[in-house]
């Protein structure tokens, strides 16, 4: 997945040079301001040197590595979940907070403002039945106490942007904006799961072109959820993605399509598809499955089939996304039936992609099956003017 | 017969091509002073809005806690504490560009992930150099800065390219990590001043780490706006005020008002010697063609025709003039615009012009000044060639007996004039524009006492001049008495313009030998040892200066008999809002360097001692009208401080006012053991430059510190106070050449008149070198009449400048000093100018034979 990384650290300077360039506006779309920089030309602004990378599989300590690794240039904390409301009534919700290096040596200046972290933090609450969807993003450095992520003394981490905050395990999520937030408890009950080559996600020939990634796919939430300022008490599944890299781009991609699955049998499947420029899926898309016991299966790009069902086109942007879709993989005799559960789910901030909550139904070994899910849908817009 | 009338004119005005263009001229220089000095106000103030607008973006709001600063954590807490994300860290300071060319610059430090909602800077991808923008560079590299295109270019500077500037009196080399582009109109024009970086430079740069200069906050309207301003209230800690962000500009704009006013005063003092000028020559044009339109009226010119005729005209040489006065006005407010910047950088605040600001008000209105004063100063002439006689207007001798008796009735209304502008003077409480008027009414009576007080001078001068030249004396003096119609309005237009110039300049040598008094007993010390020179770096960040240790190495140096500390500080608000004050620790030896205006010395001290009360100076009382016992509120880090006004000394150092705060309170309330200027006593028969050295080497390596003996400081005083009147100075100087012109042009225009009186004499047998002695006696009388009669006239403008202008636009308590160079000064330049005045037309009148002058018969 360092694709994700690799397009969110991307993305992550180029919302800086976006604030920086402000122009009052936080949609680029409309910024009358400097001419957009490529993303692989910003990747290749930020020097790796200096900076350790991912060689060879490593030893996980948890709760450790739940904190950050600053060695690293990127890293993030991803959390998406499905939700209920006792009445029944569904909601999704994704928090997910970025660390990306400006510099590979930390500041020694006088001042307290110094600093070589930046840091981005995204929040949206879908509201199936109310048929919104509301996202906020934030942008801080790391200094002065203002955003950070550190161990804490019982070896778990807190990680924060101003006032939304990451602490765990078991994790407390709380985010909030005015009428809109989310306040979660998160219950740690599988291990993580190592992604790729015991947790070494390769991305590429090169040595060192590679991220440290584990997931937590299954997490029991309650809290409480905000939308216009009523306050609903919630209960439902949440998902962690953690990984830390030092990657680079290589030429060729142009999104990818990325689904995290809680299925009602107790399994969990994540699958990316890496999508090539001309249309076809990249070699190192990839998946994992995970049994109700956590006990997880790679799967590769030939074990699983992606097809699209319908579009949407978002009336902000204009990009045209996918809207649904018929997952198969074959080799667990799993058939699903993949769809948002709200069609406009698209985050049209410094960074637009569209990531929301998603209903999924069909059969394993021929007996019925649903349960609920996140996608995230990138690199569809054109490039920023 | 309207056409006829016109021609009539036309010939008249060019046949006398001198007169019309002296008259062209008067006009043009009266507006051109008043238009230069607003168009150098005006783009001072333009300048600073500009700067304003671009530092405070859309804040509506911002947290100040004077020169203490904000404690950075505040920021930290109010947003993630409390959630409120709508503010945005700023450290604001003032550098200067190593050079050449030296030039200041506002150094804005922000952090580049608040901003969006308040500022709006749109950073060049691409610089000028081709150098690609690294962001990240910008916030992690040491030093690394923005400009604007336009300045890095001026400077010759590319991204990536150093450059060295003084902050704080320290130096830095610093990088252009690229080029900032503002969205276009007025921000562009103030980025033009902005040092840009990132918050933590910044911080390093005006070395105030862990301190914010505020915290700009965006606050809705309305209901959820209060409520939102009310609970910010209450989570601020002691000391950190909430102010509106326009208050900024409004306060610049008042603490420049009676600054401002007072140029415009000067500037409008150069337009009334302008006016009578015009005055005099309409008069002029109207009694020199009496004969003419006499005839006119003879032949059936209606009294309106004739009034339209000689309005026609005023109107014609008021819009030429106006028109070229516009155009020389700008050209000079270039030139004054630099002189009203230093002023107001010494005096008030830092600001940099760098465009010249047309307001189409401005040239309207000193288009309308011209126009209107000189149809104004037509109108006496035009009414007076309508209402005589058609017969009557033939003969010259009715003028001349007319104008005499008119004398009484001017003396009459000029005296009431003098009374009224007294009247209006001592009243009490009364505003500046009051006193203003009342010194244009005193002028005005002035003005229209001089046909008297010419007919006594004239007679006082009969016996000596005939005694000295004989009956070319005699004529001399009884030709003036004689030809009053044209000699009187001459020689009041010529004395107004001349006292004008005595005014000023008194007024700015009163001011400055108060001054120079002052600073005798306000430096009783033998060395200072100062902290910055810049008016900029003159309050600096609490915490900033010099430290208690340095202050007890200075003790303990030999030969150092006593000591005494100061500390300037910045009272609440931001750096245009606050109160400056100042906290000391004085020997007794020292105390003599405050002069009381009020309270006695002997009783204050002990008590100002002992932090029972403040002292402020003779400006703040004035401003915020305090007198003794009355309470003034301090906002301090530790809470608020009020305390009783003990008494108010005199100081000429800050027109916005001081206070005074014994050291202590203010080491305790402020928390700050630091001061900003340290100055010794020498025990006698020490070396003092041997101890300056001594005292250098105590301070260790701070660069930022000065060190000076008494006489040093004073000539740097000085210095300040001569370059902030150098813009009054220069203005004297335009009405010193306004009043020179004006004699010139009155008294050559009235010579060249009497070309057939003089063809009469010289039939008579005048010699060619009798006739220039008549004519320069002639006018150097006159001279000498407006000259002697501008010393009166001059003292008293003098006095309201000093005892009432300034008092009232700043506060100060200026004693009036007479200076006979001055007085000499002003009676040489009226009779120069008039003995100058008489040599053409003399050379003219001496070339041609008298039959040729009495062609006219």
């Amino acid at each position: 997945m360092s694709r994700r990384a690799a397009r969110r650290t991307a993305a992550l300077i180029g919302a800086l040079l976006l604030l920086a360039a402000g122009a009052g506006c936080r949609r680029a779309d409309t910024a009358s301001g400097p001419p957009a920089l490529s993303l692989d030309r910003l990747l290749g602004g930020a020097p790796a040197a200096g900076f350790a990378r991912a060689l060879a599989p490593r030893e996980f300590r948890f709760p450790a590595d739940h904190g950050p690794h600053p060695a690293f240039r990127t890293e993030w904390w991803y959390f998406t979940g499905n939700l209920k409301e006792p009445g029944g009534r569904r909601f999704g919700y994704q928090l997910t907070l970025f660390r990306s290096a400006l510099a590979a040596a930390p500041p020694a200046r006088a001042s307290a403002w110094a600093t070589r972290d930046a840091y981005m933090a995204h929040l949206a609450v879908t509201d199936v039945a109310g048929g919104r969807f509301h996202a906020f993003e934030r942008f801080s450095r790391g200094a002065l106490g203002l955003a950070g992520a550190r161990r804490r003394h019982d070896g778990g981490v807190r990680a924060w942007l101003e006032d939304w905050s990451i602490e765990g395990p078991p994790f407390r999520l709380r985010a909030a904006e005015p009428g809109v937030g989310i306040d979660l408890r998160l219950e740690v009950v599988r291990p993580p799961v190592l992604q790729g080559e015991a947790g070494l996600s390769r991305k590429g020939a090169e040595p060192g072109n590679a991220s440290y990634y584990y997931s937590l796919t299954r997490l029991p939430t309650r809290g409480s959820v905000t939308v216009d300022g009523q306050v609903l008490e919630v209960a439902g599944l949440s998902w962690m993605d953690r990984e830390w890299s030092t990657s680079a781009l290589e030429a060729g991609q142009q999104g990818w399509d990325w689904f995290a699955l809680q299925l009602d049998d107790g399994r969990d499947l994540m699958y990316y598809r890496l999508r090539r420029e001309e249309g076809t899926t990249d070699r190192h898309s990839a998946g994992v499955m995970v049994g109700p016991g956590g006990a997880a299966r790679t799967l590769a790009a030939g074990d699983v089939q992606l097809e699209e069902r319908g579009a949407w086109r978002s009336p902000a942007t204009g990009i045209l996304y996918p809207a649904g879709w018929r997952l198969g993989v074959p080799g667990e005799e799993l058939s699903l039936a993949v769809r948002p559960l709200l069609a406009a789910q698209e985050h049209t901030g410094a960074i637009r992609y569209w990531e929301g909550a998603v209903g999924v139904a069909g059969t394993a070994r021929g007996v019925p099956l649903t349960g609920h899910g996140y996608a995230e849908l990138a690199g569809y817009g054109p490039p920023r003017p | 017969m309207s056409r006829l009338l016109w021609r009539a004119s036309r010939r008249h005005l060019t046949r006398h091509p001198w007169q019309l263009a002296l008259s062209v001229l008067g006009v043009a220089l009266g507006v051109a002073v008043a238009v230069a000095v607003d168009v150098a106000g005006d783009s001072a103030r333009r300048a600073f809005e500009l700067a304003s607008e671009a530092v405070t973006g859309r804040a509506t709001h911002r947290l100040t806690a004077g020169s203490a600063g904000i404690d950075e954590d505040l920021y930290r807490r109010l947003r993630v504490e409390h959630g409120l994300r709508s503010s945005a860290p700023v450290v604001e300071g003032w550098v200067e560009l190593a050079g050449p060319p030296r030039r200041g610059l506002r150094l804005l430090g922000v952090d580049p992930f608040a901003e969006p909602p308040f500022r709006s800077w749109a950073i060049a991808a691409e610089g000028p150099g081709g150098a690609e923008l690294d962001v990240g560079r910008l916030l992690t590299e040491p030093g690394a800065v923005l400009l604007s295109a336009e300045t890095a270019a001026e400077l010759g500077l590319a991204p990536g390219g150093t450059f060295k500037l003084a902050a704080e009196g320290r130096r830095h080399v610093v990088r252009l990590g690229g080029v900032v582009e503002p969205a276009g109109g007025p921000a562009r024009q103030a980025a033009r001043d902005l040092l840009l970086a990132d918050l933590a430079t910044a911080q390093e740069l005006l070395d105030v780490a862990g301190r914010l200069t505020q915290i700009d906050l965006i606050v809705p309207p309305g209901a959820r706006g209060e409520e939102l301003l009310s609970r910010l209230r209450g989570l601020l800690p002691a000391g950190v005020g909430v102010e509106r962000s326009a208050a900024r500009t409004e306060s610049a704009e008042q603490l420049t008002s009676a600054f401002r006013l007072n140029l415009r005063a000067l500037s409008l003092l150069a337009l009334l010697c302008g006016a009578f000028l015009i005055y005099n020559t309409m008069t002029f044009a109207v009694v020199q063609r009496r004969p003419l339109l006499g005839t006119l009226r003879a032949l059936g010119t209606t009294r309106r025709q004739l009034f339209g005729l000689v309005l026609g005209e005023a109107a014609a040489i008021g819009g030429v003039g106006s028109a070229l006065g516009l155009a020389t006005g700008v050209a000079l407010g270039d030139g004054l615009v630099g002189l009203v910047t230093r002023t107001i950088n010494d005096l008030y605040f830092v600001v940099e012009v760098r465009r010249l600001e047309l307001a189409p008000l401005t040239l309207l209105r000193g288009g309308f000044m011209g126009l209107g004063a000189t149809l104004l100063a037509a109108l006496p002439p035009a009414a007076e060639a309508t209402a005589t006689a058609p017969r009557q207007a033939l003969a010259r001798a009715d003028l001349e007996a007319l104008a005499h008796r008119l004398v009484p009735r001017a003396t009459v209304a000029g005296g009431l004039a003098v009374a009224g502008g007294g009247v209006l003077l001592a009243l009490p409480g009364e505003t500046l524009a009051a006193s203003l008027a009342a010194m244009f009414a005193l002028l005005l009576g002035c003005a229209l006492l001089t046909p008297i007080a010419t007919l006594g001078l004239m007679r006082l001068c009969g016996v000596p001049a005939a005694a000295l030249a004989g009956l070319l004396g005699r004529m001399a003096t009884r030709g003036v008495v004689a030809a009053l119609s044209r000699t009187g309005p001459a020689i009041a237009a010529l004395t107004m313009a001349v006292s004008v110039t005595v005014g000023v300049d008194l007024m700015v040598r009163s001011f400055r030998s108060t001054v120079e008094r002052w600073l005798d007993y306000s430096l009783p010390a033998d060395l200072y040892l100062t902290l910055y020179d810049t008016p900029a770096g003159r309050f600096a960040v609490a915490g900033g200066g010099l430290g208690p240790e340095t202050v007890d190495a200075v003790r303990r140096l030999p030969g150092v008999e006593g000591v005494n500390t100061l500390r300037h500080v910045r009272l609440g608000g931001s750096a245009e809002t606050a109160t400056p004050a100042l906290a000391i620790e004085l020997d007794p030896r020292a105390r003599s360097a405050f002069g009381f205006a009020r309270g006695d010395p002997v009783e204050l001290w002990p008590r100002f001692e002992r932090g029972e009360l403040l002292l402020v100076s003779e400006p703040l009382a004035y401003r915020r009208r305090l007198v003794p016992g009355s309470l003034l509120r301090l906002d301090t880090p530790t809470g608020e401080l009020e305390l009783p006004v003990g008494g108010v000394f005199y100081d000429y150092a800050s027109e916005q006012g001081l206070v005074l705060l014994p050291r202590g309170l203010y080491a305790r309330r402020w928390n700050d053991p630091t001061v900003t200027a340290v100055s010794v006593h020498a025990a006698a028969g020490v070396d003092l430059d041997r101890l300056a050295v001594e005292l250098r080497r105590a301070v260790g390596e701070d660069r930022r510190v000065l060190v000076r003996t008494t006489r040093g400081l004073r000539e740097a005083s000085l210095e300040v106070f001569d370059r902030t009147f150098l813009i009054t100075g220069v203005l004297r100087l335009l009405a010193v050449v306004v009043a020179f012109v004006g004699v010139l042009s009155a008294l050559m225009a009235l010579q060249l008149e009497r070309v057939r009186e003089l063809g009469v004499l010289r039939a008579c047998g005048l010699t060619p070198a009798q006739l220039w002695r008549l004519v320069t006696q002639q006018t150097g009388l006159m001279g000498l009449a407006a000259g002697l009669l501008a010393l009166p006239v001059g003292l008293l403008t003098a006095a309201v400048l000093v005892l009432v202008v300034n008092r009232r636009s700043f506060g100060w308590s200026l004693e009036l000093a007479v200076s006979p160079g001055t007085l000499l000064a002003a009676v040489g330049l009226a009779v120069g100018a008039a003995l100058l005045a008489g040599l053409y037309p003399a050379f003219r009148m001496s070339r041609i034979s008298p039959a040729e002058a009495l062609r006219d018969e």
